[in-house]
């Protein structure tokens, strides 16, 4: 559906919490990625504690990949999974490095280049609703922190799906619901008022990190996933809770 | 797949331990080149109480890679619980501890008793890897108390082997001394062969007599 007749017909999504139209999304989404593009991977760990690494971590080693094979890393922001890829895949692979938002992609292919990681390396920008790449191409597919912030998240799977090869895998690592009340009461207090603190202090900008703990919550649960990436043609899907289901990495193959 | 715990756990234990190890090696490079030897190697643990199973990849730069899922093919895999394989990470001869241990080994045992006696011969940084994830105070602190309970359970194993060994032969006279039981076995040799004399002999003598009344 384009823009235009997104207006029209006055379709709405959720930004945070609030509604806008849908086709407003994607340019706000991109302001708040250009506002914290240079301080990305420092909230990262900020917010974290580092725990974001052991996330990415396990989501590379449920992927499986092999040498030889085509990663599709979608918004991939500044690349560190992506880097991961590329020493796995080796010279005879690729990895692909995919984000919608310009600033983020520059990011990361500096930080890429920077760490030697070239040769088998591709930058494309690109809307994952809309992958631009041919039925049955990928092995393996990951999009880390990012299905939240894609406008319509149900397209965005099919597409995923069409692209992956058959036995292709699509792994969703995202924040979650945390499976312990107590937990989840500790995990608002901090993402609603440290976390847009944690942004004004760091990266002068709390609205844009107070959207991040607003889309958190807007985002699926785990089953509500799982069912999403079912419907989308997915099979053996599965998922697993992390840091108490504050984040979960789910596990679609593609039949 | 270790579905009891939380992989964000498993993963962190499993990096740190990694890191210490890569460490120790670059700082010991016979160890590194006897690991480079054992390049695709891939030893899967599986733990049954508390139920774990990780797996231990040795790469071709001869790093060892620790992971909690890997889906490449096992050149070896052990079964058993907890205490086995602590015995077996602290014995002195792994060959001699996995046969008469309750470990279960699917596959070639080779490159698990190679990679145990690597290991065990490394003494591993744990403060590095420590402060790299939780900052230099914490970090120092944790691996202080690490540091503390290795050296504990270090001590503590061999003080029991001591004194378990000592009242088995003395206080309990359960078993004969190692000198005792060597000098028993040496007259049983020396019995052997006066009886073997003896039974030459005897045919000697027993074919004499069958000459003579011929």
């Amino acid at each position: 559906m384009t823009d235009k007749t997104n207006a029209e017909s006055g379709e709405t999504t959720h930004f945070g919490f609030e509604t806008v139209n849908k086709n407003q999304k994607e340019s706000l989404v991109r302001g708040v990625f250009d506002s914290v593009a240079s301080r990305y991977d420092v909230m990262n760990d900020l917010m974290s504690a580092g725990i974001h690494r052991l996330w990415k971590r396990f989501t590379i080693e449920l992927s499986a990949v092999r040498p030889g094979q085509t990663v599709l890393d979608i918004a991939g922001g500044t690349g560190d999974l992506a880097a991961k890829f590329s020493h796995l895949v080796g010279d005879d692979g690729q990895v692909l490095l995919a984000d919608i938002n310009d600033s983020m992609l520059k990011v990361g292919r500096d930080r890429l280049l920077d760490s030697g990681a070239v040769g088998n390396l591709h930058m494309v920008q690109c809307d994952a609703q809309m992958l631009p790449f041919p039925d049955a191409s990928i092995d393996c597919i990951t999009i880390a922190f990012g299905l939240r912030n894609v406008t319509d998240k149900d397209m965005a799977l099919r597409s995923m799906e069409r692209i992956l090869k058959p036995g292709g895998r699509l792994l969703v690592l995202e924040f979650s619901k945390p499976v312990n009340p107590v937990l989840e009461k500790i995990y608002d207090t901090y993402s609603f008022r440290i976390l847009p603190m944690m942004g004004q202090l760091i990266a002068n900008d709390a609205d844009s990190y107070r959207y991040l703990a607003e889309s958190i919550r807007k985002h699926p649960d785990q089953e509500t996933l799982l069912g999403m990436m079912e419907d989308a043609g997915l099979v053996n899907c599965e998922y697993h809770n992390m840091t108490g289901g504050i984040v979960a990495v789910h596990r679609g193959i593609k039949a | 797949m270790n579905t009891d715990h939380d992989p964000a756990v498993i993963t962190a234990v499993l990096m740190a331990a990694e890191g210490a190890i890569n460490r120790s090696l670059e700082l010991d490079p016979a160890s590194a080149r006897d690991l480079t030897d054992l390049s695709g190697t891939v030893l899967a643990v599986e733990c049954w109480a508390p139920a774990l199973e990780i797996f231990a990849i040795v790469e071709a730069d001869g790093q060892l890679h620790l992971t909690s899922y890997s889906e490449q093919p096992c050149s070896v895999r052990v079964r058993g619980g907890l205490s086995d394989f602590l015995t077996l990470a602290t014995a002195e001869d792994p060959a001699v501890t996995l046969i008469n241990s309750d470990l279960e080994i699917i596959g070639n045992s080779a490159p698990l008793i190679a990679l145990q006696t690597i290991v065990a011969k490394m003494q591993p940084d744990w403060e590095a890897p420590l402060v790299e994830v939780l900052g230099d105070v914490a970090g120092h602190q944790l691996a202080n108390l690490l540091r503390q309970i290795f050296r504990w359970g270090q001590t503590s194993s061999q003080s029991l082997r001591r004194q378990l060994s000592e009242f088995i032969l003395e206080e309990g006279r359960l078993s004969p001394p190692a000198a005792e039981l060597e000098y028993f076995y040496q007259e049983i040799d020396t019995l052997v062969l006066k009886v073997d004399r003896l039974e030459s002999r005897l045919k000697r003598l027993a074919h004499r007599v069958d000459n003579q009344i011929q």
